[in-house]
């Protein structure tokens, strides 16, 4: 499992203007602005082609953090 | 024995949706804000009664007035559509009587969409490499407008009208001179339904589609019209392209790193932009050209390659990538390397 700084490098390239800010373990991705639907997806479908785990939409919506999201991920990988 | 990608025209109809044209409909979507996602500004809209046929003729009837190649040159057409005039008869027989093909030419249909144009040029390139053509006429052409539900922004935002007319032939005599190398292939028809045009096949011929709506009122589908799951195709196409690539450069024993130009299907910017991340491709070797074609489906490859030969991004000895992937689903990877 990637180290939590190389997994949010990868969650951020998910943003269409991924080079213009930085993020931390404890930032609320949603409240980035050009977070939309389509980021969304993004990041779901990276997290299941680079960790093969498949979260849910519902799931999703209760983690705010990315490092809730890391956290996640971690636990369904049974780490 | 090789064949080669000699010469492309395409075809876009006159008539534009555009961004503002949009917004005006459905005020919730800005017209910049569109633009930014899509990379789309406007969309050819075929006429009322222009129909796929008629746009593959005008793709052809231009390679023919601005190459060196004629109908009577043309001993094989390959018509690639999911717009057939007709359940029968095979709309390429119609096309090679109005186009003046020869008599002695073979003339098919195939029916696929987003992977079509890679699929053409390998079923081309075993015609020739059989020695069952010397010049082939390969067409692709699609209103996909006429598909789209007057209420279904989404679609209507992605897809554009269009054709193009290729001539892959067993000499290198054209403008591009671009040898078709290997292919890979990939199909998953589990999932024929997340992209579909339900009724008016022979399955549910007769069958008149009701509009489903959301809580909001919002327009979600209606099976007589085009239905896609964006998400599923999203998540098909960046699960399995970068693998088909990998793939396709193993059977053609080269490295991505000696890829000069990557041509992928123009689905959307913001899709082509997350697939090209993933597949680790740098940006200036991704050519992008969808801003007033929209996605075209089958048409967006020959269009792209053709724009990026008169741009001069195309060089001899140069090796381009194209992939399709989309409806099916179905994508293919090929490799072309100029003379």
């Amino acid at each position: 499992m990637d180290s939590i700084n190389k997994f949010i490098e990868k969650f951020r390239g998910q943003y269409i203007d991924s080079d213009t800010f930085k993020m931390q373990p404890g930032s609320e991705f949603r409240q980035i602005d050009s977070w939309d639907s389509l980021t969304g997806m993004a990041v779901l479908v990276m997290i299941k082609s680079e960790y093969g785990v498949d979260i849910s939409v519902e799931k999703f919506r209760d983690l705010k953090t990315v490092k809730d999201v890391y956290d996640y991920v971690k636990s369904e990988k049974g780490i | 024995m090789d064949a080669y990608v000699n010469f492309i025209e395409y075809f876009l109809p006159p008539t534009r949706l555009t961004n503002e044209m949009i917004n005006h409909e459905h005020p919730e979507w800005s017209a910049d804000k569109i633009s930014s996602k899509t990379g789309i500004y406007s969309r050819p809209i075929s006429g009322k009664n222009e129909f796929a046929s008629d746009m593959g003729i005008k793709a052809a009837e231009k390679l023919f007035d601005r190459s060196i190649i004629k109908p009577d040159n043309i001993d094989f057409l390959l018509y690639c559509t999911q717009s057939p005039d007709f359940f029968l008869p095979t709309t390429a027989c119609i096309l090679q009587n109005r186009l003046n093909l020869p008599n002695y030419s073979g003339a098919l249909d195939y029916n696929l969409g987003c992977s079509g144009y890679v699929y053409g040029l390998s079923l081309a390139k075993g015609l020739i490499m059989g020695q069952q053509s010397d010049n082939m006429l390969l067409i692709t052409s699609e209103t996909y407008s006429k598909f789209i539900h007057p209420s279904d922004k989404g679609n209507k935002t992605l897809f554009g009208d269009g054709s193009a007319a290729t001539v892959v032939s067993s000499k290198p005599i054209g403008d591009l001179k671009a040898k078709i190398r290997d292919f890979a292939f990939y199909t998953d028809g589990g999932g024929f339904d997340r992209l579909i045009v339900k009724n008016g096949g022979i399955k549910y011929r007769y069958d008149q589609g009701k509009d489903e709506v959301d809580e909001n009122g919002s327009f979600l589908k209606n099976d007589s019209y085009l239905f896609m799951d964006g998400k599923a195709i999203f998540e098909f196409s960046n699960m399995i392209v970068p693998s088909l690539l990998d793939r396709a450069l193993m059977k053609n024993n080269i490295k991505k790193s000696e890829i000069d130009l990557f041509i992928f299907h123009q689905a959307n910017f913001f899709m082509m932009n997350t697939i090209r991340k993933r597949c680790e491709i740098p940006e200036e070797k991704f050519f992008i050209f969808i801003k007033n074609c929209g996605n075209t489906v089958s048409s967006t490859i020959p269009i792209a390659l053709k724009e990026a030969f008169n741009q001069g991004r195309i060089m001899p000895g140069m090796k381009i990538v194209l992939a399709g992937f989309g409806v099916g689903l179905s994508a293919a990877v090929g490799v072309l390397e100029i003379c």
